[in-house]
């Protein structure tokens, strides 16, 4: 091709593309929350105020609590890093009965988080995962696809009745009230957790979690937990989500099955290793 | 037409046919409208499924295309052995004989794979594979070597995890239902589809592995395996174009009740997606692989609308299957060692 023509046809081809209906030219604020979003915070550790620890699962030393002997290769990888409560009202109002599982859990940790197996982790937790995720929304159909396990939420934009069966992500139904995207989560199946502390909550919870982009890169993020069988009052967690942007603003293939099987079926096979 | 437009067009026909001889969406001449996006592409939103008694490669001597009559009377046949199967178990029947045939599995209920053959170009065709014209997978004599020796390690193998078909690990769903190529198995053929300027998404019901497709962008680096391939898109016209490579190596075999297909982790597939009515998503599909296959294949399928909605395929998190089998490999083992015989 002669080189004038070339031009001629860059030149055509930009014409033409001005004159394409907008893509990507949705609006950045208001009702719109698609994007690649993360929470980058220590919910995920623990999502009451709590200090820097050696690991998230600890036992008596002969001064000080030492990490379990699972964690210790992990050294300061290991650690948990120190954070604020995502609580309104700082600690989580759990029942007596409620309060004493979550010390359970926490003293079992590696032995009970879903996340150790690669379960999925439910909601509101998969929210602030150390994963990103992302929301793709338009008029009439919403999903969000996160990371972490192949996790994938279909949001009903229309009110779809009580959940017909209990799952590990539960049924979302989200609908706008002004610019905040409030999605009401019920029928999840109480195996989830709410992060690595121990914190928990059970099949009776309904969550309700408010959306608001207050800004192109930005999202205050709440969710309100009811669970009588758990809490002793409605109890709210909020943070802020963070927009993800550039070239690797993207959600990766985090298919963590296979990583588990040593842990999960590591004893069956023919020649365990040692 | 101006002479400019003229030759740039036929010049980027020629550029095309460079690239890509033998992949070009061939999709019927409808005069149906899509609904649009905002954005002016065709609108193919919502819950799809490939159910269907139609497979993807010729089975036995069964004609390729075969008679309206027939067809229903295929139908027919599966309604009939789906009724006869939901009766219910006469009390008085004896127990079934300890590992014979009745055992394990599952009965109909369980079952969802389709009651019709599909209707493709005014045709009722039992395979998907229009070329080559044969329906046959074109397997080159290393590619059906490593299809059968796969398949005997899957078979007999039950020594490490790792070594398991990636359904039963629940690292995906059977066969290629996630594809791509988007194949139908046994059941939970369905899959959402979810668009936005930049990225088409397909989610498949099982395992809730969800394909982002983004548009005009690049592949990923080589390195970045994923267990449904790198997809990357365009629109070419009224149709989403799809070209997806970099698999993960444990999804190479693809076994299923209802096909099986053996893919190298670099093969390349392009799919083309329209929607040629409200109902019905036209879906072609290539695979270009020379170390399996002696030509480029194309498949021809039809998504229909399902009423929907997706259910969460929690597979991994209650896998009792791979334990199992496992345990069962062990348990034979040590009856092999106490019997006295090498196992």
């Amino acid at each position: 091709m002669k080189r004038t023509t070339l031009a001629a046809c860059s030149a055509l081809a930009l014409a033409f593309g001005a004159g394409l209906p907008a893509q990507a030219q949705s609006a950045t604020t208001g009702k719109d929350l698609n994007g690649v979003w993360q929470a980058v915070n220590t919910a995920n550790y623990n999502l009451e105020a709590h200090h820097g620890e050696a690991a998230m699962q600890l036992r008596d030393g002969p001064v000080t609590p030492v990490p379990t002997k699972n964690l210790l290769a992990f050294g300061a990888v290991g650690a948990v890093p120190p954070g604020e409560s995502y609580v309104e009202g700082e600690t989580l109002p759990y029942t007596p009965e409620a309060a004493a599982k979550r010390d359970e859990n926490r003293a079992n940790w590696a032995e009970r988080d879903p996340e150790v197996k690669c379960y999925m982790t439910g909601v509101p937790r998969s929210t602030y995962l150390p994963h990103p995720f992302q929301i793709i929304q338009n008029d009439d159909q919403m999903i969000i696809v996160y990371e972490y396990a192949n996790m994938v939420r279909n949001i009903f934009l229309t009110d779809p009745g009580e959940a017909p069966v209990d799952s590990w992500m539960g049924q979302s139904y989200g609908q706008w009230d002004g610019d905040t995207f409030v999605i009401e989560v019920t029928g999840q199946n109480g195996e989830s957790w709410l992060d690595r502390a121990g914190n928990h909550y059970s099949a009776a919870a309904r969550v309700t979690e408010r959306y608001t982009r207050v800004d192109p890169y930005h999202i205050d993020y709440s969710a309100t937990i009811e669970d009588p069988e758990t809490f002793t009052e409605p109890t709210t967690i909020s943070m802020t989500l963070y927009k993800l942007v550039g070239q690797d603003a993207r959600i990766e293939d985090f298919n963590c099955v296979p990583f588990v099987e040593e842990l999960m079926y590591g004893d069956l096979r023919k020649e365990p290793l040692q | 037409m101006n002479k400019t437009l003229k030759t740039c067009l036929s010049s980027s026909a020629l550029a095309v046919a460079l690239i890509a001889p033998a992949a070009f969406a061939e999709p019927p001449a409808t005069d149906y409208e899509p609904p649009r996006m905002d954005d002016g592409t065709p609108d193919m939103q919502g819950i799809w499924t490939n159910a269907s008694l139609t497979t993807l490669y010729k089975s036995g001597d069964q004609p390729l295309v075969v008679s309206e009559k027939a067809a229903m009377a295929m139908a027919g046949m599966v309604e009939a052995s789906a009724e006869a199967d939901a009766k219910p178990t006469d009390p008085n029947d004896p127990a079934y004989a300890a590992g014979g045939p009745e055992v394990g599995g599952y009965n109909r209920f369980w079952m969802d794979f389709g009651s019709a053959l599909a209707k493709v170009r005014g045709e009722y065709r039992t395979a998907w594979i229009v070329d080559p014209p044969t329906g046959d997978l074109p397997y080159t004599e290393e590619g059906k070597a490593k299809e059968v020796a796969r398949l005997e390690e899957q078979r007999n193998d039950f020594d490490n995890p790792e070594i398991r078909a990636a359904a039963e690990r629940c690292t995906v769903g059977f066969g290629s239902t996630g594809g791509p190529p988007m194949l139908n198995v046994l059941y939970n053929n369905n899959y959402q589809i979810v668009q936005s300027p930049d990225l088409v998404a397909i989610t498949v019901e099982m395992n809730h592995q969800t394909r982002m497709i983004r548009i005009d962008e690049e592949h990923r680096p080589d390195v970045m395996r994923q267990w449904l391939g790198d997809s990357v898109g365009h629109w070419d016209g009224d149709t989403l174009v799809v070209e997806t490579t970099n698999f993960h190596p444990d999804i190479s075999l693809r076994a299923a009740t209802r096909h099986r297909l053996y893919m190298s982790p670099d093969a390349k597939v392009k799919e083309a997606f329209t929607r040629i009515a409200p109902d019905e998503i036209f879906y072609e599909f290539w695979v270009n692989d020379p170390e399996i296959f002696t030509q480029e294949w194309k498949g021809e399928m039809i998504l229909r609308q399902a009423e929907g909605p997706i259910y969460e395929y929690a597979c991994h998190e209650a896998n009792y299957s791979l334990p199992g089998i496992l345990a069962g490999g062990r348990r034979e083992e040590a009856e092999a060692a106490k019997n006295g015989g090498s196992e």
